[in-house]
């Protein structure tokens, strides 16, 4: 018996799962997450698309609408993977088979759902008649710009529920996690509701904050107009004082002059946020975040799946 | 408002006391000692595990009660502010303590009816007052545990099981080079700080070329027996597959080794082709080249009968079909030992009976077969013991005679039973 027989590696295993994943693509139903995504993504551009990246109110509200859609989709898209096959991978663990190929394999073929979500969600916004901003911060396009921050936002999101699905060792038990963990992304964005204290530090555990900072950087939120102050004025145009109505003589005079965007535009500068500030270290700040959450999650994904043999049978 | 507060705690007290007292009493009932543990928060969960057979439970609930007396505690001497986060975060903790608490609790009292053969609905009595029913339980002479002491007396902590006759005993034998050679001490596991055997003393030398049945009811530790016998669950042992030390050289051995698990643990939405092959490029070496490999996943194919639909998907296959799937995944990597959990658990007799022909052709191809399956003792002995008891020259036509009539056997497994027990008090009569 010869001593030294090498076995396939961690890369050559890789690629064995990847080639399965894909052929189960075709054969399972993973492949209806794509059209799912891109029902999802009709609705809430349908809904917050008109403003978006056109006001602040609309961005802050679309993005928020955005990252939710990116959340949604990558926790959708992995958190049964996993436990489903537990037993599978158990056996196959067992057999000779590297936890960390598996997982990588796993990460790859994520990686282009995630990619063809982001398409698609990028082509029902255009479709929608949502207006992309003209320049970019990182690349030429801003709507590359934003591509890249919806697969950064839904790729995180994917791997946390990889991770999940890794821990838990029923997809019941996944699936009843799963609404917490959108809950408390949602929760702790930072961005749409306003936190103070520690539960504005939790922010940084999300991927929902750093996905919204980065999608109303790219957007150019500090840049666009501000919408309800004008819009609250309008609403007190009737108002009478001494027998005159001052407001909408300022109205009436600021639209004769067509000011109104001037004002707005003004109004918005008092209005900025410093976390959406659209430079490229913040726009990188934001992506690395992401990332490094990402990197977390890939970790214990592996640690927790490598503990596999401890099931009981 | 003092006042109020004392007579509270008072109450609290004074149940404590009640639910202790009445603990101790059904401790006592259920025999062993420490009973003074039902006075110790913590422990009392302890002590009623040990007896109830629930040591994880046990552990949790452990756990928790001494939780929730510190929460009392806590209460007790230090005034919160109400309107703070640390109030508010302890108060959170106390719930989550009290609600888990309180299942567990619920489980060890419907442990406690089972154990006493009481009927469900005392469980009513125990929402309303616990310490009352405890008291009921415990000083009732009506109410006696079904069985005094602790459950599997015989795997009690610290005792070895019966010895089996004809079980040579081990340690400092010598051990064949050849073959499977066991000499496992033994496998333990530690529950509640005690130790609790799951195997004892099995030595046993098992020639290439030879193929095993492994008989034993449900818990008997067949599987047990097998995990530790192929290194996956490590007992205090030494095993030897052709001198090569299974435990020592575990990261090499196991692709020597084929393991096939009772359920049929293969993605249903893969081909049956590509199923095999991607367990043959995982555990042959890497630099076979593809041509020999296909040619043995070929092989195994044509072996297994799988080679007609092979392009179909593995979830539309039938039960038979994925047995034999699942075996060709661990047959392809042409392991020296091959083991099979209840390959023919599931499967009518036909089946079953073509799977154990196959595993015979692949015993004869000079592997070791070694296969789980469940049923009574219906003989214990050495081949040509067997042939004799049997009336039969061959293990196919031992396994034909004790299949049942309508799987095309002789249906005489009863018989066999009946005479193997009666053979054996004899020969303890006879000892005796």
């Amino acid at each position: 018996m010869n001593e030294n027989i090498k076995h396939k590696g961690r890369i050559g295993q890789t690629f064995i799962y990847l080639g399965k994943l894909l052929r189960m693509f075709v054969y399972q139903s993973d492949w209806k997450v794509l059209p799912m995504g891109a029902i999802i993504a009709s609705v809430v551009t349908f809904v917050v698309g008109a403003n978006l990246f056109i006001t602040q109110e609309g961005t802050l509200m679309g993005a928020f609408a955005l990252v939710c859609v990116c959340i949604w989709n990558g926790f959708f898209n992995s958190i049964q993977v996993v436990c489903r096959e537990r037993g599978i991978v158990k056996r196959e663990h067992r057999s000779g088979m590297h936890v960390s190929s598996y997982i990588m394999a796993q990460m790859i073929y994520q990686f282009m759902l995630c990619l063809a979500q982001t398409v698609i969600t990028l082509v029902i916004c255009n479709l929608s008649g949502v207006k992309f901003p003209q320049q970019g911060i990182i690349t030429a396009s801003g709507m590359f710009d934003l591509g890249i921050t919806l697969l950064l936002i839904t790729f995180a999101a994917d791997m946390m529920a990889l991770m999940v699905s890794s821990i838990v060792r029923t997809t019941t038990t996944a699936m009843t996690v799963m609404p917490f963990l959108l809950i408390f992304q949602l929760v702790f964005s930072g961005g749409f509701f306003q936190l103070a204290g520690f539960a504005k530090k939790i922010t940084v555990l999300t991927i929902s904050r750093w996905g919204l900072d980065s999608l109303c950087a790219v957007g150019r939120y500090n840049e666009l107009k501000m919408v309800t102050l004008w819009n609250t004025i309008f609403k007190f145009k009737d108002i009478e004082f001494e027998g005159t109505k001052p407001l909408l003589d300022v109205i009436l005079q600021i639209q004769e002059q067509g000011k109104v965007d001037d004002i707005l535009y003004w109004s918005g500068t008092y209005n900025t946020r410093d976390a959406f500030v659209s430079t490229a270290e913040n726009v990188l700040k934001n992506w690395g975040a992401i990332a490094l959450l990402t990197f977390i999650f890939i970790v214990v994904a592996i640690i927790a799946l490598k503990l596999i043999d401890r099931d009981k049978r | 408002m003092i006042q109020q507060e004392v007579i509270n705690n008072l109450n609290i007290l004074l149940e404590w006391t009640l639910f202790s007292i009445a603990l101790q009493r059904v401790l006592r009932k259920m025999g062993g000692e420490k009973t003074w543990m039902a006075y110790v928060p913590g422990l009392r969960y302890l002590a009623l595990s040990e007896r109830l057979d629930m040591a994880k439970d046990g552990v949790v609930c452990a756990v928790l009660d001494v939780l929730s007396v510190l929460s009392v505690l806590l209460n007790l001497t230090v005034a919160f502010n109400v309107e703070s986060r640390l109030a508010l975060a302890v108060s959170l903790a106390e719930l989550v303590v009290v609600i888990a608490l309180y299942v567990y609790r619920i489980r060890f009292f419907l442990a406690l009816i089972r154990a006493f053969d009481m009927k469900k609905r005392w469980i009513i009595l125990w929402l309303i007052a616990e310490w009352l029913a405890l008291m009921i339980i415990g000083f009732s002479k009506k109410y006696q545990p079904v069985a005094a002491g602790k459950i599997h007396e015989d795997w009690e902590a610290g005792t070895a099981p019966a010895e089996i006759p004809g079980v040579r005993s081990p340690g400092g034998r010598v051990m064949s080079n050849t073959g499977l050679s066991v000499d496992l001490r033994e496998r333990t596991v530690k529950e509640l700080f005690e130790k609790r055997y799951l195997l004892k003393d099995i030595a046993l030398d098992i020639p290439n070329g030879s193929l095993v049945l492994l008989l034993g009811g449900s818990g008997a530790g067949k599987t047990t027996f097998v995990n530790a016998l192929i290194g996956y669950e490590k007992a205090d042992a030494t095993v030897l597959l052709n001198g090569a030390d299974v435990y020592k050289d575990y990261d090499r051995m196991k692709y020597r080794i084929g393991f096939v698990p009772q359920q049929n643990l293969i993605r249903g939405n893969d081909t049956v082709q590509h199923t095999v092959t991607d367990a043959a490029e995982l555990r042959l070496p890497a630099e076979m080249p593809n041509a020999v490999r296909d040619e043995k996943v070929g092989e195994v194919m044509d072996l297994l009968g799988l080679t007609a639909g092979a392009d179909g998907l593995v979830c539309k296959k039938s039960g038979g079909q994925l047995r034999r799937i699942s075996i060709a995944m661990e047959l392809v990597t042409d392991p020296e030992l091959f083991v099979l959990d209840e390959p023919d658990s599931g499967l009518d007799g036909v089946i079953a009976r073509e799977i154990f022909t196959k595993l015979r052709g692949i015993a004869d191809e000079g592997k070791i077969v070694i296969v789980i399956t469940h049923g009574r003792l219906a003989f214990y002995g050495s081949p040509q013991e067997a042939r004799d008891f049997f009336g039969k020259d061959t293990m196919e036509g031992i396994v034909m005679s004790v299949n049942r009539r309508e799987e095309g056997g002789e249906g005489l497994a009863d018989e066999c039973i009946e005479r193997y027990a009666n053979m054996t008090a004899e020969k303890e009569g006879v000892r005796a």
